[in-house]
């Protein structure tokens, strides 16, 4: 993201601190995204719940998700993070699938699930099975 | 009859059958019809930290719906989120045109047209209908647990108080049960916050509980929730400052209210018991 994109979706923010206050992560002691928007670079666009609860708040409705998103792709991801990326990429689920899992929904006797056939997860995300996507 | 697909997202679709199952009982219940999706994928959450694909993914589950002629109900917070995030930016005709291109290829094309909605909205939309299915009152503590991410952000989520929900509270009230307030109420249960840090995450969810100790059992609406608070508890107690606590979803909550067989709600013989006592 270049300054002059930072800036325009910063517009309107008066670091005042109430996205701050609503922040889970930071009442639990560390630095979300949020610390960044109060003018410190101590921070990861990581460290977040996504509970939306800063933005909700936020009295100049600065769109604070699209700073992180912005942010994250310039960042190294955490692996857990990276790791559901590449089972979406691979399976098209956040998890890995296979037999078992129409196995677990046949006891609890649910109807098996049709997946997402892999050609047209092909289609979907060309070029991006197996590997990480770039931004 | 109302009839609806569902959209039950990778975790509740993998590793939770309890929710799912309840969800189908307890909208069966209320003359609601819901059929899988064919073919649908992961809703595209986990990408959008990655590149802008994650919108191909989220229209493609929504054209799927469309093509059934069908609505969707969600049980995931993330999931909802996303599929009413991506409508909204799908709205933009550049964007819009570049998505249909790839779905075209697979004989797909989303028109904008789903509605999509989260259980708590689409049970709350006929609270009456579930006040008359009520026959067990349940009055016991009950301490309930938003899925935020179905709520927030409100302007594309038009559904309930962004900051002080409270469809939940009145769908656990139509049991009998007593609603209790407590500090953590609004917090977020900390799952996806594991993601990025483990640690932080567990202690939301510790910190959840341990706050909602009054209650006899936590009721939530999301996978998301459900995997922190229930699935993860043992790990979280591992930390200490909380006694075991009987979490459950929703619909598992209501359908008990309904005098719905406990197994076809997917709640186990000990945490029935507890809540029900010998009426089992």
């Amino acid at each position: 993201m270049s300054k002059t994109e930072l800036d325009a979706l910063l517009k309107g923010c008066t670091q005042c601190g109430l996205c701050r206050e609503a922040c889970i992560v930071e009442r639990l002691g560390a630095h979300s995204i949020t610390s960044f928007l109060c003018g410190e670079d101590d921070y990861s666009s990581w460290l977040c719940s996504s509970c939306w609860h800063c933005q909700e708040v936020c009295p100049q409705e600065v769109d604070i998700h699209s700073i992180m998103m912005a942010k994250r792709r310039q960042e190294q991801p955490p692996p857990a993070h990276e790791a559901i990326l590449v089972n979406a990429l691979r399976f098209g689920y956040a998890l890995p699938v296979d037999e078992t899992v129409n196995e677990l929904r046949r006891l609890h006797g649910l109807e098996a699930v049709e997946f997402v056939p892999g050609e047209w997860l092909e289609i979907l995300l060309p070029g991006q099975r197996g590997g990480r996507t770039g931004g | 009859m109302q009839s609806l697909a569902l959209f039950p997202g990778c975790l509740v679709l993998q590793r939770m059958p309890q929710y799912e199952k309840a969800a189908r009982r307890v909208l069966r219940e209320l003359g609601i019809s819901v059929e899988s999706i064919p073919h649908a994928a992961c809703c595209g959450a986990p990408l959008e930290s990655f590149s802008d694909k994650w919108l191909h993914l989220a229209a493609y589950n929504m054209s799927l719906a469309e093509r059934l002629g069908r609505d969707v109900v969600t049980l995931c917070g993330n999931c909802t989120n996303t599929l009413l995030r991506a409508k909204v930016a799908l709205g933009d005709p550049s964007l819009g045109h570049e998505v249909n291109d790839t779905l075209e290829k697979i004989g797909l094309r989303f028109e904008g047209q789903v509605h999509v909605k989260h259980l708590v909205q689409l049970l709350a939309e006929h609270l009456e209908d579930v006040r008359s299915k009520v026959t067990r009152a349940l009055p016991i503590k009950v301490a309930v647990t938003h899925p935020c991410q179905a709520i927030r952000p409100s302007e594309v989520m038009h559904f309930d108080d962004p900051t002080q929900p409270q469809a939940m509270r009145r769908l656990v009230a139509l049991t009998g049960a007593q609603v209790v307030d407590y500090d953590a109420e609004q917090d977020c249960c900390g799952s996806t916050l594991c993601l990025g840090d483990e640690k932080l995450g567990l202690e939301a969810g510790r910190l959840k509980l341990a706050s909602a100790d009054a209650a006899d059992v936590l009721v939530d609406a999301c996978g998301n929730c459900q995997l922190l608070l229930e699935r993860f508890q043992g790990l979280l107690r591992q930390s200490g400052g909380i006694e075991k606590t009987a979490v459950l979803t929703l619909p598992q909550f209501l359908g008990l209210a309904m005098g719905i067989d406990t197994d076809d709600l997917g709640i186990g013989p000990a945490t029935a018991r507890e809540l029900i006592g010998s009426s089992v």
